[in-house]
C-alpha cells in the first residue's frame, strides 16, 4: 500500500511535457522537494519499487564514510537496513536548467551494535531533468560536525 | 541501390551512437582538465582564475560546512598558508548532456603548529555547460577512515 502511495505520488510530481523547459523556477523546485521527501520515506520504507525511479541507474553515491556506492549497491544496503529513521532538517534547492543541486541537513536515527545513535549529516544531491523525470544522477552526505 | 540504402540506414544509428560516444569523450577530456585546472588555480592562489570556472550560485561543502562561491574564495586567498599540499589520486567523470558529475579521491597534507597531518577525502563535483562554458556548480567531499 506504501509502494502504492509512493508511485502515485512520483506520478504527481511527473512534470508534464508543456513544463519541460518552460516551467518555473519555483514549480521545479517544489517538485524536487517533494521528490526529495519522497526518496527519504521511501529508503524508510524500504519502497524499492519508488526508489528504484527516484535513482538513475547509473546513480552514484558517497556515503559520511566515504564509500562509494552503486544504485544496485545503495538498495542492496536499503533493503538490509533495519529501524532506521531519517528526518530532513533543511533543504535548498539550486537550479540550473535541466540540471539542479539540493542541499540539506538530515538526521539519521537507529541502533548500531545495540547501541542507539543520532547524526546530522549534510548532503548534496544531483538531479538531472530526464524524459519528462527529474531523476537523482549522484548523492553524497558527510558529517556535519569534525 | 536496395542494399545501399540498407546499408546506410544500418550504418546511421551507429554513427550517431558513436558520435555520442566521441562528445562524451571530449567532453570527459574537458572536465578532466578543468578539475586541473582548478587544482593548479587553488595552489596559486589564483582567485581569478577560479572565478572563471566557479558558477556564481556554487555550492562548496567542506569539513560539512557548506560555502558560497564567494566564502570559498576568500577562504583560498587569505586561509590556506598551512596547507602543503593537495594530490589527486584518481577520478572518474560521467557526462549528461550539459552536466557533468566528477567522482574521485583526494589527499590533503596539512601542517599545522608543526605537525603533519594527511587525510583522504572522497568527493563528488557537479559541472554544468552555460553559455560561460562549463562551470561548477556543485562540490562536496567526505572524509576517508585512516
Amino acid at each position: 500500500m506504501r509502494t502504492l502511495l509512493l508511485v502515485l505520488l512520483l506520478v504527481c510530481v511527473r512534470p508534464s511535457a508543456c513544463c519541460a523547459q518552460g516551467a518555473s523556477d519555483s514549480d521545479a523546485g517544489s517538485k524536487l522537494v517533494a521528490l526529495e521527501n519522497l526518496w527519504n520515506q521511501a529508503a524508510q520504507a524500504k519502497d524499492m519499487v519508488a526508489l528504484d525511479r527516484i535513482l538513475d541507474d547509473g546513480f552514484v553515491y558517497v556515503d559520511p564514510t566515504g564509500r562509494l556506492l552503486t544504485k544496485t549497491e545503495v538498495l542492496a544496503d536499503v533493503s538490509a537496513s533495519h529501524g532506521m529513521r531519517f528526518a530532513l532538517e533543511t533543504m535548498v534547492v539550486h537550479l540550473h536548467g535541466e540540471t539542479a543541486v539540493v542541499t540539506g541537513v538530515y538526521r539519521m536515527e537507529g541502533v548500531e551494535r545495540g547501541k542507539p545513535f543520532m547524526r546530522r549529516n549534510r548532503f548534496v544531491d544531483t538531479w538531472r531533468y530526464k524524459n519528462g523525470f527529474w531523476i537523482s544522477i549522484a548523492s553524497l552526505a558527510t558529517p556535519i560536525a569534525f | 541501390m536496395v542494399c545501399a540504402l540498407v546499408s546506410a540506414s544500418m550504418y546511421a544509428p551507429m554513427s550517431v551512437a558513436a558520435q555520442d560516444a566521441a562528445e562524451g569523450e571530449n567532453t570527459a577530456t574537458e572536465i578532466r582538465a578543468l578539475e586541473h585546472v582548478w587544482n593548479e588555480a587553488e595552489a596559486r592562489n589564483n582567485n581569478r582564475a577560479l572565478d572563471l570556472i566557479f558558477d556564481n550560485a556554487l555550492v562548496y561543502v567542506e569539513y560539512g560546512k557548506v560555502m558560497t562561491k564567494g566564502e570559498y574564495l576568500l577562504r583560498i586567498r587569505t586561509e590556506r598558508p598551512h596547507m602543503q599540499q593537495v594530490v589527486m589520486e584518481g577520478i572518474t567523470v560521467r557526462t549528461f548532456d550539459s552536466a557533468a558529475i566528477v567522482v574521485g579521491i583526494y589527499r590533503e597534507k596539512d601542517v599545522k603548529d608543526g605537525k603533519v597531518s594527511v587525510s583522504r577525502w572522497r568527493f563528488i563535483d557537479t559541472w554544468v555547460k552555460k553559455q560561460a562554458g562549463w562551470l561548477l556548480v556543485a562540490a562536496a567531499s567526505s572524509p576517508l577512515p585512516r
